[in-house]
């Protein structure tokens, strides 16, 4: 299904190493080849995606995997900015968290949050997870080419 | 005793003519004979030396002597001996006044003296004129006796009345007294509740904030410790050994346990602050409801559901639901064999429903009774029965939320009967 000429890219908004690590580790388990950068909080994914200083000249993520519990700036905040630019607006934006709270999923959905997925604690759960993240948003879903790519 | 021909009257009005005015008088006017004789005071004259020269009926009756008796004797007679010299002192007086009458006892009381020697209280009027032979005065005079008494008893009455005002007005201040005292510590009490409650406000923020923080920070560590062994076990599959394999597993297990448990709390400590409100709640589609979410369980075991004649109640409809599968939900897990039966029943007690959810099940030592309903008691090992003894703790804190109490009916070995009321209400609930 995936008839793109460039293979899709993920930025990963997540403080935590072992996140990090895991959610790399989740993608590789799965087998899918896919180049995935990372931001280590919310301002550095903004610095990111709007190609700063040492960011300058990287493409654009066609996909984001937001966690909420953020560091300076918390994934919610990171969320309505993304939302709020132009020319980051149309990048799907998946909150991917530990967090189950009624309150976090109701904001996260009311900043146009794409989906919001509770981080499972076993870890087969969580490569099942990331397996479906792969299935839908990387191969069923027709996302829009990046405005800058 | 005092015959018309024995009194001697001088009138006042008419001054005797003749020389002798002490002893013989004639009578002016008759008219002043009748007057003179029924009187009721008494109307006594003298002389300048003071000798009694008039002596009416009046006079008579009241000192008991006759005019003929007293008739040219001297007043002090009438006078008790310790007043004589001061009356004479101002009867002097008076006669060299420029008034021709006056009131006496206008310095104290007068006291008359009886033939028998007795005293009795008097008011009395004096009067003077210059007759033929000097200045006669006139005394009249009454016996006030009666009057006196009569004025004693209405004083005594009149004490014994205030006496008791007095008496029920400090009855009634004591009283007054008291509900001041009762209202201070009444306002006291409210005071304490106020802060009381509103400590318990904060303590519930706090606990809320708490639970919180369990689910996020504490979770995030957990995931960590079984995700990262579950990868280790994954990867070096085949190249560690069974005793390794085993140890990872314990702790998977334990932080999947561990979170379990913190999920558990967190749906237990949301009973009472996310609850929602009350309203008209049909227990039959409740239980229909809990069919459906337990459809797995109910067509894994076999187990028959049968209801009674469900009402409508005043309740929160998430929790009736909750409260609902949770005993319907051990009504199965814990039955004896295959095919269990569960029947769901009610029934009016004074002003509650009382619901009944009764099994055939493995059933309850009665001395576990109490301890069931407690968070995380447990009677059966995770191997037997799984769960983190969480349910039966929730459908308390829900029915107490509710204002009814829970409790169970068991024999073991011969089936559970769980039974809960819900009193019929119409405000919001209590958090």
């Amino acid at each position: 299904m995936r008839d793109r000429q460039r293979p899709i890219r993920i930025l990963l908004v997540e403080d935590n190493p072992g996140d990090v690590r895991l959610t790399i580790e989740a993608f590789k388990d799965n087998r899918v080849d896919t180049p995935l950068d990372v931001a280590r909080d919310g301002v550095e994914a903004l610095a990111y995606l709007r190609q700063e200083g040492i960011h300058a000249g990287k493409p654009l993520p066609d996909l984001i995997l937001l966690d909420l519990n953020l560091p300076r700036m918390d994934g919610g905040e990171v969320l309505a900015a993304i939302k709020a630019d132009p020319a980051l607006m149309h990048i799907p934006v998946v909150v991917l968290t530990t967090s189950r709270a009624e309150q976090d999923v109701q904001r996260a959905y009311l900043l146009q949050a794409a989906c919001f997925i509770t981080k499972p604690v076993d870890f087969e759960c969580f490569i099942q997870a990331v397996k479906l993240i792969d299935a839908f948003w990387l191969s069923v879903v027709t996302l829009p080419c990046g405005a800058r790519s | 005793m005092s015959a018309k021909s024995t009194t001697r009257i001088t009138s006042p009005l008419s001054p005797p003519d003749t020389a002798d005015g002490s002893r013989s008088t004639r009578l002016a006017d008759p008219r002043f004979d009748e007057i003179l004789a029924s009187a009721n005071d008494a109307i006594i004259s003298i002389d300048e030396s003071h000798a009694i020269t008039l002596f009416n009926r009046g006079a008579e009756r009241i000192f008991g002597y006759s005019a003929a008796d007293i008739i040219g004797k001297p007043l002090d007679r009438l006078i008790p001996e310790r007043f004589v010299a001061r009356h004479g002192g101002q009867v002097r007086d008076f006669s060299a006044a420029p008034e021709t009458s006056r009131m006496m006892a206008q310095r104290g009381e007068i006291y008359g003296r009886r033939r028998d020697g007795s005293e009795f209280p008097a008011e009395a009027s004096i009067s003077k004129f210059r007759g033929p032979n000097g200045l006669v005065f006139t005394v009249i005079l009454r016996d006030i006796t009666e009057r006196r008494a009569a004025e004693l008893i209405l004083r005594g009455a009149h004490d014994e009345l205030e006496r008791r005002v007095r008496e029920r007005t400090a009855e009634l201040e004591e009283r007054n007294a008291q509900l001041q005292q009762e209202i201070q510590e009444r306002r006291r009490a409210e005071k304490l509740l106020a802060e009381q409650a509103r400590e318990l406000a904060r303590s519930n923020a706090d606990l809320e904030q708490f639970a919180s923080v369990a689910s996020h920070d504490l979770q995030e560590p957990l995931r960590m410790v079984a995700s990262y062994t579950q990868l280790l076990g994954k990867r070096y599959r085949n190249r560690l050994d069974e005793d390794a394999d085993e140890f990872m597993g314990f702790i998977v297990d334990g932080a999947l346990r561990m979170q379990r448990l913190i999920n558990d709390l967190l749906t237990f400590s949301r009973v009472g602050s996310r609850g929602k409100g009350f309203q008209p709640v049909d227990l039959a589609t409740s239980v229909a409801q809990v069919r459906i979410n337990l459809r797995a369980a109910i067509d894994e075991s076999g187990a028959r559901i049968s209801t009674g004649t469900l009402p409508v109640v005043n309740a929160d409809a998430t929790q009736m639901e909750q409260l609902l599968q949770n005993l319907i939900g051990n009504a199965i897990k814990f039955r004896k064999g295959p095919a269990p039966s569960v029947h769901i029943d009610a029934r009016r007690e004074d002003a509650a429903w009382r619901i009944t959810v009764q099994d055939d099940g493995i059933g309850i030592d009665a001395r576990y009774a109490e301890r069931i309903f407690v968070i995380f008691q447990r009677l059966h090992t995770a191997a037997e029965y799984p769960g983190t003894g969480i349910g039966l703790a929730i459908c308390k804190k829900i029915v107490e939320r509710h204002g009814g109490q829970i409790g169970v009916h068991s024999t073991p070995g011969e089936g559970a009967s769980f039974s809960f009321t819900l009193p019929d209400r119409e405000e919001t609930p209590h958090a």
